[in-house]
């Protein structure tokens, strides 16, 4: 993960780097970040993250995280990855009720009388989610009270604008400026 | 500070009394027993024998016998819980008893605010400690927070502010926010630093007092109140917390205002050598202020 970091108080920038790769690193999303440049402006005040992500937020469904075979009347499904694991058991709750989902193992689960492709297209988690989880991620680096936000978003680039009174046009231009400047030569 | 096993520790209640001290806090926790106690100097030594004796350790705490506020900007999870909880816990370890506190609308450079309320409260107690952000313009901007506090300040902050001397004892620049706990060996520096910080803010307090000594002892009111019903029957972990010029009551004020103002100190009436009021936090617990000689002998001459 590439931080920049540019603003006119060195020690809030280095400050505010450590706190960008802790939070990141602590919700999990830093893997997810190919690079970040964080513009620190105390002084307006106006802090602008813009964060590209190393893939497009893409919607998930339970066969892009878990095998599926069937077995008479029954569907076994071996989850692979674990970080769906909670999504995929409240799909399948809601689907088939708590009864008739049997967890074996930690990864293996059996359901009576299931449907294969119901089953396998099922959407545990949306494109729109995975964007939602990255600005909530980008909210909390940001000062608690620099409320009035304003949200760029396209491909897999994420910029947030804030200030803490009037979303300015200046202040949308200057997001702009940084979500292009951010935006480079990346693929979109 | 006694720290060690509840195994034989009523010979060391027993020999506290013996020496003439005063025990300030007892802490149980499973079979873990600390004692913050106040005894002669002449007595430390035999003290430190005999707590070696039933298998635990003594060590000096300069903040016995003080309650301080630790103040965040707001309880949210930007200012919250580090590094508010670890200065916390460091001026624990010097024996004071510590109150966590976050403001409603601390946070932001322009609309940060304290309410008179606030201010009330953070004015029950011995020092104020503020812990404020990572921009020094933004620390500077929130001076209003802690400029009319009556309390000794301590700021502890991101970068060194500038124009702050005037409204706070003393600034501790080099944390500000953080989303991790305080555990390298800098950070630890850092703590001591701090609490070096209120020891010394805490001493200048003390010895403005010993130029107009209290009537009484904080330390004797709280002997005296030992046997009164309420507060033994009182289940909060510290019924009476001993403050530099009185002490808190963690009971109702309603209930109890008549039978402690009438307890005799030295031939006095308590309510008379005392201002005794509700706390501002809520209707459970009362602050005794003691007042000074010099105020009992202004109050017997216009009598």
């Amino acid at each position: 993960m590439e931080v920049n970091v540019t603003g006119p108080e060195e020690y809030g920038n280095k400050a505010y780097r450590t706190l960008f790769e802790n939070v990141m690193n602590e919700l999990g999303s830093s893997v997810s970040i190919e690079k970040a440049e964080l513009y620190m402006d105390p002084v307006t005040p106006l802090f602008i993250l813009s964060v590209v992500m190393r893939s497009r937020p893409e919607s998930k469904k339970i066969s892009d995280t878990a095998s599926i075979r069937t077995e008479g009347n029954d569907v076994h499904i071996t989850i692979s990855d674990e970080n769906y694991a909670h999504e995929i058991f409240s799909a399948l709750e809601r689907i088939y009720g708590r009864n008739s989902v049997d967890q074996q193992t930690r990864f293996d689960l059996k359901i009576e009388n299931g449907d294969d492709d119901l089953i396998a297209n099922t959407e545990i988690a949306s494109e729109e989610d995975a964007k939602k989880e990255m600005i909530g991620a980008m909210w909390r680096v940001l000062p608690e009270g620099i409320k009035a936000r304003h949200n760029i978003s396209e491909g897999r680039i994420i910029t947030i604008a804030a200030t803490e009174e009037i979303v300015t046009d200046h202040i949308k231009s200057e997001a702009m400026r940084i979500h292009n400047g951010t935006k480079g030569d990346a693929d979109v | 500070m006694y720290d060690g096993g509840i195994y034989r520790s009523n010979e060391l209640l027993e020999m506290i009394e013996d020496v003439g001290g005063v025990v300030i806090q007892k802490t149980r926790s499973a079979q873990m027993f600390t004692v913050t106690m106040s005894i002669p100097g002449e007595d430390k030594d035999a003290m430190e024998k005999m707590c070696r004796s039933i298998g635990g350790t003594v060590r000096s705490v300069p903040l016995a016998g003080t309650e301080i506020a630790i103040i965040g900007p707001t309880l949210g999870r930007h200012h919250m819980p580090h590094p508010v909880c670890d200065i916390a816990e460091i001026l624990r370890q010097s024996g004071a008893i510590t109150v966590v506190m976050g403001l409603a609308r601390g946070r932001g450079k322009a609309t940060s605010q304290i309410s008179v309320q606030e201010m009330d409260i953070i004015n029950e107690y011995d020092a104020a400690v503020f812990v404020l952000g990572n921009f020094k313009t933004c620390v500077e901007a929130k001076k209003h927070l802690f400029e009319k506090i009556r309390v000794p300040v301590i700021l502890v902050s991101g970068p060194m502010p500038d124009g702050l001397e005037e409204c706070c004892e003393a600034i501790v620049p080099g944390v500000g926010r953080r989303s991790e706990r305080m555990r390298s060996p800098e950070d630890r520096k850092k703590l001591e630093e701090i609490s070096d910080k209120v020891d010394e803010v805490i001493r200048a307090r003390k010895k403005m007092i010993e130029e107009d000594p209290l009537f009484v002892h904080p330390a004797e009111i709280k002997q005296l109140l030992e046997e009164y019903e309420p507060i033994k029957e009182c289940l909060r972990p510290a019924p009476m917390v001993l403050h530099l010029d009185g002490l808190r009551l963690k009971i109702s004020m309603k209930d109890n205002i008549k039978a402690i103002s009438d307890m005799s100190v030295y031939g006095r009436r308590l309510g008379d050598i005392a201002e005794i009021s509700e706390s501002r936090i809520n209707d459970s617990s009362m602050i005794v202020r003691i007042m000074t000689r010099s105020e009992i002998n202004d109050r017997d001459a216009d009598a």
